[in-house]
């Protein structure tokens, strides 16, 4: 008997609908692509997303959808922790909730009791908000925090939407944080002047270490390389920088790459930090996933958050910070501090 | 282990003889019987979601099922309309309140899927008062907007408020008297990922039609199918369960170290906190402690010692 991925169903086996969102257009064109799923009714996506007792590591195995609709707070002010580029009205949206990539260290596994994934399809409704805080002042909107759209995109079709309603919408910033290095993005994209592509870069054994299922360094970076190419506004995220041995060896080589790949002085810019998350999600993390590494590194905390010891953290930072000064401008890296 | 719940012992006997159980003697109020080699342990609930929930938080209260363990409710059922064959459940709607119940479906398996609904009475298609059902055909229950907790069944006169499921539209549902039961019992010992729920189709909501030797006889054309099922899902579920991450050895060496270094507790969760992360990472710790032995600075006078030598361990392994 083998007990290999085959066992398990494909991904989006099962795709379960909200009863309010059955003939939704959106909710029809994603069952469109999913012909032999079985589809199951259901009154409210929690009655699935948050049972109790779920093994997150196991549903990655066999993540099933979630299509529903988005009801209350439809955005949200940016957390401390996360790096809000200057910019003064930062928020995030979650129009979908978790990822198909699966990495070990993301807060999304400390912040969700479910590894499935939630789509909500009512996007207008979303839109309409962010309309109605544009004619109170700018904003800056990060649409891809809890998911990573762009590896979505060929399903749900999110990031496409976005980028439409960015471009009639001088005011507003939206950045699309991202591990994925979709070719259909690298053939197509068209350059958005509020749009920001983010691209999340690890070293190369971090990310067979510890990013499950995401593409690697290079194809990563041939993407950022192509978008920008193409016009696109490129960000590039050395963050979090996760803890490994001999982490200098290993950053200094991803840097290397990075210079090779991409033309660094075309990027809008770049942010470095460390790994660090809240107190209560790393409680949740570890219960999940008793023997990841990465998450039982024996963090400092502080005021709710866990981080590496300041010592190690400053290490870390300043080292990636002082080579990627020698080929971009001090003012375009980002360091995220308290 | 493997917990199997079924409502009747014809239900059952099939799987005491295939996996050679033996009765518990010192259970007297409900029937248990069981195989310690096999890790299989099956009880038989007796008919309804009150008896069913009774038994299942008794056996999961005796025996503790962990992490590793499953939860298998299978016996026979109706269909609305009339379908037959082996259901694995993928949803479970308990008709008194409304509830919806979902266990994971994460293992491929030979079976239809299907909806099951469970009821206080007997399923019978010819009688208009099922589960509080107005018109033939139909199961009535106030599902409400959001199918959360706060669903409840309404009265006869707030009928138009009422959300009413015609079986014949949707291709029909099971129907049995404890799935409901089981679930929300079972979810206070098991996770979705760990409970099952195959019910075999007996009958079309004629009471005629069921007979313990049809019971019997369909237990024992699907027994291979559940117990290739069993086998599979338990061997998945045991090897995705959380695995010690310290061997004694390790825990021998901590003891030790923590000791010699006149740790306090705080400073021994510490060092706890730092063996455990590089032990996951294969990180050779234990030479490094062994260093601190072949210098003789271990066991070291007091604690105030003890706080340079782990400062210094650990400035040696990051």
């Amino acid at each position: 008997m083998s007990f290999g991925e085959d066992y398990f169903n494909p991904f989006f086996s099962h795709i379960y609908v909200e009863k309010s969102v059955r003939n939704h257009a959106r909710t029809q064109k994603i069952l469109a692509k999913f012909p032999s799923a079985k589809i199951i009714e259901i009154s409210h996506y929690k009655d699935v997303f948050c049972r109790s007792r779920q093994n997150v590591p196991l549903q990655h195995r066999s993540q099933k959808l979630i299509l529903a609709a988005r009801k209350g707070a439809l955005l949200y002010e940016g957390a401390p922790v996360c790096q809000r580029f200057g910019s003064e009205h930062f928020y995030y949206c979650s129009c979908v909730m978790n990822c198909v990539y699966d990495c070990e260290y993301c807060y999304l596994k400390g912040m969700y009791p479910s590894a499935n994934i939630v789509v909500f399809v009512n996007l207008e409704e979303i839109f309409a908000k962010v309309e109605r805080v544009l004619q109170e002042h700018p904003l800056y909107l990060c649409v891809s925090y809890d998911t990573d759209l762009l590896a979505m995109e060929q399903l749900i079709g999110y990031v496409q939407e976005w980028c439409a309603f960015a471009e009639n919408n001088e005011k507003l910033k939206i950045e699309i944080r991202t591990k994925c290095a979709n070719k259909c993005l690298k053939q197509s994209a068209v350059a958005v002047p509020g749009v920001i592509y983010a691209f999340t870069l690890s070293p190369q054994a971090v990310i067979e270490a510890f990013e499950h299922h995401t593409p690697s360094l290079l194809e990563r970076l041939s993407c950022a390389s192509a978008l920008l190419r193409a016009g696109c506004q490129v960000r590039l995220c050395f963050d979090p920088m996760i803890y490994v041995p001999d982490w200098q060896k290993h950053y200094a080589a991803m840097l290397e790459q990075v210079f090779a790949t991409v033309d660094v002085d075309r990027i809008v810019d770049a942010s470095v930090g460390t790994f660090r998350v809240s107190q209560d999600y790393l409680k949740n993390m570890r219960r999940q996933l008793p023997e990841s590494p990465v998450i039982w590194f024996p963090f400092q905390r502080e005021d709710g958050y866990c981080h590496y010891p300041d010592e190690l953290m400053e290490q870390m930072e300043t080292f990636l910070t002082k080579r990627m000064e020698q080929k971009i401008p001090r003012e375009k890296i980002f360091r995220w501090k308290t | 282990m493997i917990y199997i719940f079924t409502a009747l012992y014809c239900e059952a006997s099939v799987l005491i003889r295939r996996f050679q159980l033996v009765k518990n003697q010192q259970i007297t109020w409900f029937q248990e019987f069981y195989n310690e080699t096999a890790g299989i342990r099956l009880a038989v609930t007796g008919v309804g979601e009150i008896a069913a929930a009774a038994v299942v938080s008794s056996v999961c209260t005796m025996y503790g099922p962990d992490k590793g363990d499953l939860l298998l409710n299978v016996g026979i059922c109706a269909h609305t309309t009339g379908n037959n064959g082996i259901f694995l459940c993928n949803k479970i709607v308990e008709l008194a309140t409304g509830k919806t119940y979902f266990p994971d479906m994460l293992c491929r398996h030979d079976f239809s899927e299907g909806t099951i609904l469970t009821g206080m009475r007997l399923w019978n298609a010819g009688n208009t008062e099922n589960a509080g059902s107005t018109e033939p055909g139909m199961c009535l229950w106030n599902a409400g907007d959001t199918g959360t907790a706060e669903t409840e069944v309404q009265s006869g006169e707030a009928k138009t408020k009422k959300h009413l499921w015609n079986a014949e539209e949707s291709g029909g549902y099971l129907y049995d008297m404890e799935a409901a039961a089981v679930y929300q019992a079972g979810i206070h010992f098991f996770g979705p990922h760990q409970m099952s729920f195959l019910k075999i189709v007996s009958d079309s909501g004629v009471l005629s039609e069921v007979s313990q030797e049809q019971t019997l006889h369909l237990m024992e054309q699907y027994q291979d199918s559940i117990a290739d099922y069993i086998g599979k899902t338990a061997a998945i579920i045991q090897k995705n369960c959380c695995r010690k991450h310290q061997n004694r050895e390790d825990e021998r060496l901590i003891e030790t170290f923590c000791t010699d270094l006149h740790c306090s507790r705080t400073m021994r969760a510490s060092v706890e906190q730092y063996i455990r992360y590089l032990a996951l990472s294969g990180i050779d710790y234990a030479c490094v402690i062994q260093e601190f032995y072949d210098k003789k600075q271990l066991p070291c006078r007091d604690k105030r010692e003890g706080k340079r030598y782990f400062d210094e361990f650990r400035r040696r392994l990051f």
